[in-house]
Parts: structure tokens; C-alpha cells; sequence
């Protein structure tokens, strides 16, 4: 994790994701509302969201490219072939590329903090952190299973920039999933973040809806317990198919 | 001299179809297609409900802006990407060491990038009619393609510049990739560049795409050539700047890196 870690904040791709998209999706956003005429803006979705994009981003892109790099250097076939599982390397991976993009959502907070006086309710600061726990533990497992992809093709790379939106687009980080279509908001429910991400709203309320936060929390829990024990099987059966096919390299 | 030209099309379009065949020959119908239908409308949705959260009055802006960028993200991205790629797969000293020249030889690779935005945007805009109910009954259709053809070309002289970079550092591609994504901002798809800071504006008009796609959006309106001639011309010259500062940057980056024996260096 040390090493991935370091490659990670020394590397200026790393860098410009959590820096640079969190602040253009921040100022689109406010440009456009100053267009429509607005004074002020949806801090939670605009600001905050942005920073919870940019860590999704962090997460899609690094897992992607990380496993990429390894088939291009060569070093895939020997992590495939050493006695720790797949799995086990790329849970680190995706640990560590989590604290990275985190990074972005801390300073969607000290934007917001300083420049547009958002604050958190003093009482609700303990939520604050558990709903934060809670969203990463879901970035993280959803970061594992998409870690995954590259190992079986190199196909899976063309469908990185595929994915960053459309999945933007319906967990809502960005704008409340409630503007988008029933049938987006069904497959919105299917993603851990996406209820991770209302836990966290729900947690900057003045008045916070206990239940529901509950809810949030215990589902974020329950659909990323899932998304990980089915990665886990996945990859035993993916760390076999790839040994007996001996297809590692061929796509 | 004639023999001179025949020499550097020849090179242009090998070039062209060596650049096809890396980056699409090996690729099937299904993952291009869907690459074609799902980005863009992921795009033009993510924007437009943005657009709705701010309470913008008129959607069809944002979802035009973004279909003009299309063929902006082929050229910008796409060339770049052939550069850095040269380097990243070790091919890039063979190609210096050529004495082929470098005007055709990396032009012709940004062709297929020109047709590939170009397919991309009639895909766009097919899906536009059919989603987003855009309206081309009172297009100029003519200038319309014309104008995309030069946002096309345009964006492949950003694209010469930024990809110069990977003869002096590995991280082009990242540099490509914020700027890039700074073009939501700076070129006016999402919003008019009028609601920018002044400095952001004077930036903006020194970019390429910004005259583009303006001149874009009023042939789609139905204005004729005297209407869009100036942001036309204007989107050409700057287009054509853009690519003369990414050759001689290129040839400049190619001279220090032969001198100091950085080409492969961090």
C-alpha cells in the first residue's frame, strides 16, 4: 500500500483528477446558475458533489490504469502468478487509491468551508464521519470489483470513459436523482454510493431524519457487503480461468 | 520539388492509415458503436441536469455545446494520444531517428482523429433529434458540416501542442486530460462565454473552438456565410496558429531532447 500510495501522490495524472475535475464540475455548475440568473447555488451538489466526483473518477481511472500499466510492464502475469490472490492486491490498490480521491472531496470542503461559509452543525459532526466512513467503505468495494475488469480483457480499458459519467450521472452526485427518470433512480438504488452519498447529505441537515439516515448507512452497508463478497468469488473463479485458459495476455 | 509533394502525401496518408489501423482496425463494431452512443449521451445528460439543477432556461444549449465538442475531444485527445502513445511504446526514437518529416508524418496520424470526431458528431446529432427533439428543419446543413469539418481540424493544432509535450515529460497525457476537461468551461458549450470573467474571456478567445462553435451554432440556426464568415475565418486562423505552435514546438522539443538525451527521460 506504501508503494502504491507514493506512485499515486507523486504521479501529476493522480493530481490533476483530484484538483482539476472537481473544480471545473464546480464551476459549470456555478457558471450555469449564474446564467440562469441565480445568486446562489446548491452547495451539496454543486461544490461537494463535485469533490465526491472526483473521487469516483480517482477511483475508476486508477483501478483501470493501474492494472493496465501491469499488462503493458510485464508485472501482471508475475501478480497473478505470486501466492497472494488477485483479490488481495487489488483491495489495496483500491484502499489506497480511495485515501487518494478523498483528497478531492476534502478540498471540495475547504472550498466550501472558506469561500461560500458552509458549515457542519457542531451536534452533526458524528454522523458527518460515520456517513464518510461509510460512503468510502462503498467506494472502496465498488473500486475492487471494477479493479477486476482489466485482469480478464483489454477490451474493458474503452469502457473507463464509458462508465465515469453515467455512473456520475445516476448515483446523483452532482444534481438530486430525483430529476432523472423513475427507471435511472431504480439502477441508482443498485449503487452503493449513490445511498452512501444521500447518508452524507442527510448528514449536513440542520434537523437530521434519524430513520432515514439509518437507512442510508444499513444500505450502503448491505449492497457493498454484497459487491464485495461477489468480487470475492469472481476472483477466485477469474485467478483459475486465467491459469487454465492461460488467456491472461491474449485479449 | 513535385516529387517533393508526391513524397510527403504519400507519407501523410501511410501515416493516416497506420494510425487506423492501431487505434480501430482491431476494434469490433459493438464496442465502437457503443462508444459512439453511450459517451455522448452520457455526456449531454450529466450537462443537462446540471443545467436543470441551476434552473437554465434552455436546455437544448447545452445539449448543441456538447455535441459540438465531440469532434473537439477527437482532435485534442486523439492526437495527443498518438504522440504520448509513440513514446509510451517505445516507438518514438525510431521515428526521430527517421529522416522523414514531421509535418506529415504526425499531421497524417490526427486524419483519422478528424474522421473519427466527424462520425461521432453525425451520431450525436442523430441521437440529439431522436432524445433531445433538436430541431434542424431550419439548419444551414451545408455550413453546419463545414463547421464541424473545421472544429475537427481546428482542435488537431491544440492537440500537435499539447502531444509536443511528450518529448519532454511522460505526464502529456495528463496535461491533455485537464485541458480537456477545461474546454466545458472556457469554449462555451454549456454556458455562453459571456457569463465568464472578463480574463476567462480574453482566454477563451485565444483558444480554438471558442469562434467554432459559435459560428456551429448559429448555422444550425439557419444563418447563412456573411453571418458566420468572421467567427469562421477567425476559427481557421486560429486553428491554423494552434498547429504551426505545436509543429515548431514539436521540432523545438525534438532538437533539445537529441542534445540533452532526455527523449526517453522522466
Amino acid at each position: 500500500m506504501n508503494v502504491q500510495f507514493r506512485m499515486r501522490t507523486l504521479s501529476l495524472f493522480s493530481f490533476g483528477l483530484v484538483v482539476t475535475q472537481p473544480v471545473i464540475f464546480s464551476a459549470v455548475g456555478y457558471f450555469l446558475a449564474r446564467t440562469a440568473g441565480r445568486t446562489h447555488i446548491d452547495f451539496i451538489h454543486t461544490i461537494i458533489g463535485s469533490g465526491v466526483m472526483g473521487l469516483w473518477s480517482t477511483l475508476l481511472f486508477t483501478s483501470f490504469f493501474d492494472l493496465r500499466a501491469d499488462r503493458r510492464e510485464g508485472t501482471l502475469e508475475l501478480l497473478v502468478g505470486s501466492p497472494t490472490s488477485i483479490f488481495s492486491i487489488l483491495a489495496i490498490r483500491a484502499f489506497a487509491n480511495v485515501l487518494l480521491g478523498s483528497t478531492s472531496f476534502l478540498l471540495s470542503m475547504i472550498v466550501a468551508m472558506s469561500v461560500f461559509d458552509f458549515s457542519i452543525p457542531s451536534g452533526n459532526l458524528p454522523y458527518f464521519f460515520v456517513s464518510l466512513a461509510i460512503l468510502l467503505f462503498g467506494f472502496w468495494c465498488v473500486g475492487i470489483f471494477l479493479a477486476h475488469f482489466p485482469v480478464v480483457s483489454r477490451l474493458s480499458g474503452l469502457f473507463v470513459n464509458y462508465l465515469e459519467l453515467p455512473i456520475g450521472l445516476i448515483t446523483g452526485f452532482m444534481f438530486p436523482v430525483s430529476l432523472l427518470p423513475i427507471w435511472a433512480q431504480w439502477l441508482s438504488r443498485l449503487i452503493p454510493i449513490s445511498w452512501g452519498f444521500n447518508g452524507l447529505s442527510t448528514s449536513f441537515q440542520t434537523d437530521i431524519n434519524m430513520p432515514a439516515l439509518w437507512t442510508y448507512w444499513l444500505t450502503t452497508l448491505g449492497i457493498s457487503l454484497v459487491y464485495l463478497i461477489g468480487t470475492f468469488y469472481m476472483s477466485k473463479k477469474l485467478q483459475n480461468m486465467i491459469r487454465v485458459t492461460g488467456e491472461l495476455s491474449s485479449i | 520539388m513535385i516529387q517533393r509533394i508526391y513524397s510527403d502525401i504519400r507519407l501523410y496518408l501511410a501515416s493516416a492509415w497506420y494510425s487506423y489501423r492501431a487505434l480501430y482496425a482491431w476494434q469490433t463494431i459493438g464496442p465502437y458503436m457503443s462508444g459512439k452512443v453511450v459517451f455522448p449521451i452520457a455526456q449531454m445528460l450529466f450537462f443537462l441536469y446540471l443545467g436543470k439543477l441551476a434552473g437554465v432556461q434552455d436546455p437544448l444549449y447545452i445539449v448543441i455545446g456538447n455535441i459540438l465538442l465531440l469532434p473537439a475531444t477527437n482532435g485534442v485527445a486523439g492526437v495527443s494520444m498518438t504522440i504520448s502513445g509513440e513514446r509510451e511504446f517505445r516507438t518514438l526514437p525510431y521515428l526521430i531517428a527517421s529522416p522523414a518529416p514531421r509535418g506529415p508524418l504526425f499531421l497524417g496520424r490526427s486524419l483519422v482523429h478528424i474522421i473519427d470526431g466527424l462520425l461521432s458528431t453525425i451520431a450525436a446529432l442523430i441521437l440529439g433529434v431522436l432524445f433531445f427533439h433538436i430541431d434542424l428543419s431550419h439548419s444551414n446543413l451545408a455550413l453546419t458540416a463545414l463547421c464541424i469539418l473545421l472544429l475537427s481540424a481546428t482542435s488537431c493544432g491544440l492537440g500537435m501542442l499539447l502531444g509536443s509535450l511528450s518529448l519532454r515529460t511522460r505526464e502529456a497525457w495528463t496535461i491533455t486530460t485537464m485541458v480537456s476537461i477545461l474546454l466545458y468551461i472556457l469554449s462555451g458549450v454549456n454556458f455562453p462565454i459571456s457569463a465568464l470573467p472578463r480574463f476567462l474571456q480574453s482566454i477563451s478567445y485565444c483558444l480554438p473552438l471558442t469562434r467554432g462553435i459559435q459560428a456551429a451554432r448559429l448555422a444550425m440556426t439557419g444563418a447563412d456565410w456573411s453571418t458566420i464568415s468572421q467567427l469562421f475565418t477567425g476559427e481557421l486562423l486560429i486553428g491554423l496558429i494552434y498547429m504551426a505552435a505545436g509543429y515548431l514546438l514539436f521540432i523545438w522539443f525534438e532538437k533539445l531532447s537529441l542534445v540533452d538525451g532526455q527523449i526517453e527521460a522522466m
